[in-house]
Formats: C-alpha cells, structure tokens, sequence
C-alpha cells in the first residue's frame, strides 16, 4: 500500500461512513431486540439456543461488516482472514471446555440431593 | 563473469508507485491481532462461565436466573451500541479534519460508556451488598470476573479517549494521532462485540431457562 503524506488520505481512515455506521447500530440493535423478545418467551432450551445463537452471530456478522468494515479490499483482507483464522479457536476453547465438563460432571459429582439426605 | 546492461537513458531507477512501509496500516493490523488474542482470553472467560453456570457451583447461592435483569441488560446493550456509534461517526468527522466533529463524537461516547458502566457496577454492587458477593460462589467468582473484565475494557476505552481528547487538541492530525485514534475505534468497535455475547449468553440465555 502506498504511503501517504496526508494521514488523513489513508484508506482505513476514508473507509469511515455515516450510513454504514447507523446500520450497523440499527441492525445489531434489532438482533439484539428480537433475541430479547424471544428469550420472554416460552421455548424449549435447544429452541431458545438456536434463536439466540442465530441472532448473535447475525449481529456480529453484521458488526464485523459495517463497524469494523472487514471486507476482502487491500486494506482490510489481512484483518479478514486473521479473523477467520481465529474463530476456530474460539469454537475449539469454548466447545471443548463445556464438552469435557458436562461429561465429567454426569460421571464424577455426586448427585447434590443424596449428598443433602447423607448430611442429616 | 556475468554482463549487466549499460546504464541509458531507459534505465529505471526505482519504482515510483512501487509500496512503501506503511505506518498507519502496520500499527492498525498489530492493534487487531492484539484484540484477537484478547477475545480468545475472553472466550476462555466465557468457556469457565458456562462450566460453573449449573446450582453445584452456586453452592446454594443465586443463578444468573434469580438476579439478573434482561430488560436491563438491553438497555445496557443500546447504551454501548450507541457509544460505539458515538466513536465511530466522530471518526467519519476525522476524514473532514474536523477536530470539533472528532471530539464532540468521543465525549459522546465517553458519556454513554459511564452511564453504562454506572449500572452495571450498580449491580455488582448490590449483589456484593446483598451478601452475593465474588467470593460467595465458583458461579459467582466467574459471574464477577466476566463482567468486570468487561467494565475494565470500557474503563481503558475511556481513560484512552480523554487522553485522546488533548492529543487531537495538542498535536493535531499527525500520523500518530490518526492511526491511535483507528485503533480506539477498533478497540471500541470490540467492546460492543464482547457485550452481545454476554447479553446473549449471560443475560438472556442465563437467564430465561
């Protein structure tokens, strides 16, 4: 990328825009608005899980697109790809953990309720 | 021996629109992978959240479920939603050079991200007070430690931009000015990242099963 004697040239600078930045807060907003109405709700857990994990990721798809503006220009496709690159490893730090523990509580805690009737 | 042209007139020197090394964009990429390894210590935060999220670990203490406020929570997620934005168009008033436009979108900001953290440390407070405090429970313990690494982002985010607010005043537009006031923004832009997914997970998620 060229240098610029004006910092105020620099393309990370003129990416910014009014419009992209108020759809961004509208339409993370509404994600945010629609999860909460759907969390007063009456669903089943697994339900539930997929709505809200539906709006999360749309909201911050959307955050990724219009605040951070990631996109494949020449400016930006090095954050792009180093984002991509690192959601696995958000899914393997998050995944593994619950997995592992759900696991391991069913075959190792004991049952809180025979632990209170052995206490009396 | 290996025969080299002459130099003549054709020669060419150097490559007048060949890349230069690039400041603003070096700064800005280092800045981002900084934050990418900050959301994975987040999400370790989040993976320990939902291991203890079960009554075991509350240790006859409250849940999520029993204390937390998702209307609340949603006026927090606007709140920070609406700083973000604050930043973000005052970075539009950048591209005009306009250091008026630059400062009044961060005191904006500055202002939505106290009134945000007000409440939010409000509750923790009442929560300590009520004798649910971070050492009462595991559940509790991580509870805290979410939420308040959340609150120290923003509290950072903001020490940073009233520091901001006299470079631009002192120095102007200058290389470093700029690409530090890009970096807030990303950094900013990341807080309200963070705080969807604990709205989510924590406050909508936690709270409504």
């Amino acid at each position: 990328m060229a240098a610029h004697n004006d910092p105020l040239a620099h393309p990370e600078v003129r990416q910014g825009s009014v419009l992209r930045y108020i759809a961004g807060f509208v339409t993370s907003g509404a994600a945010m608005y629609f999860a909460y109405v759907q969390a007063m709700g009456h669903h089943p857990v697994v339900e539930l899980l997929e709505i809200l994990g539906g709006a999360l990721l749309f909201s911050l798809i959307t955050q990724a697109a219009l605040f951070f503006g990631l996109d494949a220009s020449r400016a930006q496709i090095w954050k792009s790809i180093s984002l991509i690159l690192t959601v696995p490893l958000f899914l393997v730090i998050i995944g593994i953990t619950v997995w592992a523990f759900a696991s391991l509580y069913g075959r190792t805690m004991p049952d809180p309720a025979i632990m209170n009737s052995m206490s009396m | 021996m290996a025969s080299f042209p002459k130099a003549g007139a054709d020669t060419v020197l150097w490559n007048a629109g060949a890349d230069a090394h690039d400041n603003i964009s070096a700064r800005t990429y280092g800045f981002w992978l900084y934050l990418l390894s900050d959301a994975l210590i987040i999400a370790a935060v989040f993976a320990t959240y939902a291991v203890l999220n079960n009554p075991m670990n509350a240790a006859g203490g409250p849940l999520g479920s029993q204390f937390l406020s998702a209307s609340k929570g949603m006026l927090q997620t606007f709140i920070v939603l609406g700083s973000v934005l604050c930043y973000s168009l005052a970075t539009v008033a950048l591209k005009r050079g306009s250091k008026l436009g630059v400062s009044l979108g961060m005191i904006g900001a500055i202002l939505l991200a106290v009134v945000f953290l007000g409440i939010g440390l409000g509750d923790l407070t009442a929560l300590s007070a009520a004798g649910d405090g971070f050492a009462r429970s595991g559940y509790l313990s991580c509870f805290f430690t979410l939420i308040v690494t959340h609150a120290l982002h923003m509290g950072f985010g903001i020490l940073w931009m009233l520091v901001m607010l006299v470079q631009v005043g002192v120095f102007g537009f200058t290389e470093n000015v700029v690409a530090r006031l890009l970096n807030l923004r990303m950094f900013w832009q990341f807080q309200a990242s963070v705080w969807v997914v604990v709205y989510i997970y924590v406050y909508l998620f936690g709270g409504a099963h």
